[in-house]
């Protein structure tokens, strides 16, 4: 009890920077959740266009200006040269088409007189230049047909009404969780910097030479002090987590109580004990306490960067996610990444989490093996 | 009286250097027994061995007559150890720092409170018990430091060099508290390599050098192996050297030497020497400024007996 008691003192000694990793989870994820929309409906998207006709307002360039203006925002400016290239730049609009003079009497001739444009190149603009084209290949296939100008139009404009129903069969609520994965991925640097920096200090406190000669020749079992100081990290690490989670509920809401937010919790409890074990490993490696911030950077910080915790992994380049290979958190990570996609749970869907919770538990059992490894050596 | 540690032919080697050479010593129950020997002469290994905090190659080690092992727990609980560096938390409060190794003997709350308080006042911290020791100076650490170490009230008390590195009054502070603990009835073991602590503290004193016991005694039983009575030392600015000869034809004298305006006369035996010689001085009308007689010091023997000084 006097070790249980005595690790309790201890870590109030050193609450401040727990409370600040958490809170530095909380304000990222907060910041993540409340920015990130990333639900897969589909909504209708408007590019916005600025029509110059040069030609009468009649038959094939009638119908091409009522197209485009039934199919983009059509923006007022000022007819001058500056006041256009002034939209451009600032982005007022995303693309300009000047349909140049005849066009329609051209047209009909079968002569197609060039349609000048102006785009930002950005995706709307290249909408908007879909729909031109669009319009104009149409036309140009009843065109062959030799068909009367009323004739010609009436088909390109049934032609164009014609479109297709897109349908999301999935039930899956990807925003929200793609959201718990963000949670989840912060959680990464969040545990590890709390639990390595507590577990090390408490370890490299209890294990200071001089401390460990008077434990050793008290009349306190060996075997029971290592099993309290052990039951002590476990539990501390086990509180930590559980915080973690309950947090995770708040911040996140709905979508934990459900399979999938079951999945996550069972990831990162595999995680917690893995980075116990890391913890562990450290806390009877480092002997001076002052090292012990410097290695939760370059471990925590180190992890979150090149796992993909803070940028996602779609997004890092691939000798870096190569390199992550090796690091425990990349597993974590990838699992959180899968179970946000995770369409149906079964077990064929599940393989692939369980395969890299496994990989989790083979890494914790490696530190396991170094640590008993190096307390040997130090014993002899 | 009853023995209460029992060390025999006591070997531990490193490689091919011998730390301890068949030592044999006993202890017995309320004495103070000093274990004297310069840097290096194997004290520390000594009681690091007889606690089992390390592995001795040949000899036995008894403790209440029962064989001290690294897991002999119930012999544990009496003992108590007071290390030359100070081992506490810097985390936290001196009071829970004593908590925590009295915590490792007692696990009644209330026994273990009292006995706290008990050891808080033996050394005289009862104004820091919640300040940490990093705000404590080196003399306050050092009582911190032997506080942890006897708070449980152990029969058998091991101090190594508990006083090195410490200002005079704390100094005095410990000193009276080991002899506190005497007086509660502790067995003390108390190792160091100033003479002048186990000439004040000690009722028998072991002297070591390279691990073997070169001598053993009371103080008195050690002084007169140094074949010195007495040691006067006189002041003179001028000397003339061909008195040397003559002061060492003097009865009893053995050794004379005259360095630095200082005159030093050793008599190997006698009664009222300094009265003598100072008739001896007037006499052959040889002025002087300050004259004094010493009685031998353990490092007399020492040096006696190895030739080489004890802080050597």
């Amino acid at each position: 009890m006097i070790v249980f008691k005595t690790f309790l003192r201890i870590v109030k000694k050193c609450i401040f920077p727990i409370i600040l990793y958490t809170v530095i989870l909380v304000l990222f994820s907060s910041i993540n959740i409340s920015t990130e929309d990333n639900n897969m409906n589909f909504t209708a998207s408007k590019p916005d266009i600025y029509i110059i006709n040069n030609d009468k307002y009649e038959g094939i360039t009638k119908s091409l200006i009522d197209y485009m203006s039934a199919n983009s925002n059509i923006i007022e400016l000022k007819d001058t040269k500056e006041a256009i290239d002034d939209a451009i730049f600032y982005r007022d609009v995303n693309f300009i088409m000047e349909i140049p003079v005849n066009f329609n009497e051209e047209y009909l001739k079968g002569q197609e007189l060039e349609i000048k444009i102006e785009t930002t190149g950005d995706y709307p603009s290249v909408q908007a230049k879909n729909l031109l084209n669009r319009y104009l290949s149409t036309a140009r296939i009843y065109q062959h047909l030799n068909l009367n100008e009323e004739d010609l139009i009436k088909k390109v404009n049934a032609t164009l009404e014609n479109k297709v129903n897109i349908e999301i069969t999935s039930g899956l609520d990807t925003s929200a969780l793609t959201k718990t994965a963000t949670y989840y991925n912060f959680l990464n640097y969040a545990f590890l910097a709390g639990s390595i920096y507590v577990i090390c200090l408490v370890l490299s406190s209890f294990k200071n030479e001089n401390i460990k000669k008077r434990t050793l020749i008290s009349s306190m079992k060996i075997n029971r002090f290592n099993r309290n100081l052990l039951l002590s990290n476990s539990l501390f690490a086990f509180i930590l987590w559980l915080i973690y989670v309950i947090l995770s509920f708040i911040l996140v809401g709905e979508s934990m109580f459900s399979m999938h937010g079951l999945i996550y919790i069972i990831n990162s409890f595999v995680f917690a004990i893995c980075t116990l074990c890391i913890a562990f490993l450290l806390g009877n490696t480092i002997k001076n306490k002052d090292a012990i911030n410097g290695i939760i950077n370059v471990i925590a910080l180190g992890s979150s960067f090149l796992c993909g915790a803070f940028v996602p992994m779609e997004y890092l380049p691939k000798s870096v996610l190569n390199m992550a290979h090796i690091l425990p958190s990349y597993y974590y990570i990838k699992n959180n990444n899968l179970i946000s996609t995770l369409e149906t749970i079964n077990l064929i869907n599940l393989k692939q989490i369980i395969l890299n919770m496994l990989i989790l538990l083979i890494f914790a059992s490696i530190f396991i093996v170094i640590t008993n490894i190096i307390t040997r050596k130090t014993r002899n | 009286m009853k023995k209460i540690i029992e060390v025999k032919n006591l070997t531990k080697e490193y490689k091919k250097l011998k730390a301890i050479d068949n030592l044999s010593f006993d202890v017995y129950e309320g004495e103070i027994l000093g274990l004297l020997g310069p840097n290096g002469s194997g004290k520390s290994t000594t009681i690091n061995c007889i606690l089992s905090l390390l592995n001795f190659s040949k000899g036995s080690i008894k403790i209440f007559n029962k064989e001290m092992k690294p897991d002999a727990y119930e012999i544990k609980k009496e003992i108590g150890v007071i290390f030359q560096d100070v081992a506490v938390f810097d985390e936290l409060t001196v009071y829970d720092n004593i908590d925590y190794f009295c915590g490792l003997y007692i696990s009644d709350k209330n026994k273990r409170k009292e006995y706290i308080e008990y050891a808080i006042n033996l050394v005289g911290l009862k104004e820091f018990i919640k300040f940490y020791p990093k705000e404590l100076s080196g003399g306050l650490l050092r009582r911190l430091n032997i506080a942890c170490g006897i708070a449980h009230k152990p029969k058998i008390i091991f101090l190594d060099e508990p006083t090195v590195a410490v200002d005079p009054q704390s100094r005095n502070n410990i000193l009276d508290g080991i002899k506190k603990l005497r007086e509660s009835g502790a067995t003390i073991i108390y190792t160091t390599h100033y003479m002048e602590e186990v000439e004040m503290l000690c009722d028998r004193v072991i002297i070591l050098d390279k691990g073997k016991v070169i001598a053993s005694g009371t103080t008195d039983e050690l002084k007169a192996l140094a074949n010195i009575e007495e040691k006067i030392s006189v002041e003179i600015v001028e000397f003339d050297s061909k008195h040397l000869k003559n002061i060492k034809k003097l009865p009893n004298v053995s050794e004379v030497t005259y360095n630095n305006h200082l005159l030093q006369v050793i008599y190997t035996k006698g009664d009222n020497n300094l009265t003598k010689f100072m008739d001896y001085l007037k006499k052959e009308e040889i002025a002087y400024q300050k004259i004094f007689s010493e009685r031998p010091t353990l490092n007399d023997v020492f040096l006696e007996l190895t030739g080489k000084e004890l802080r050597d």
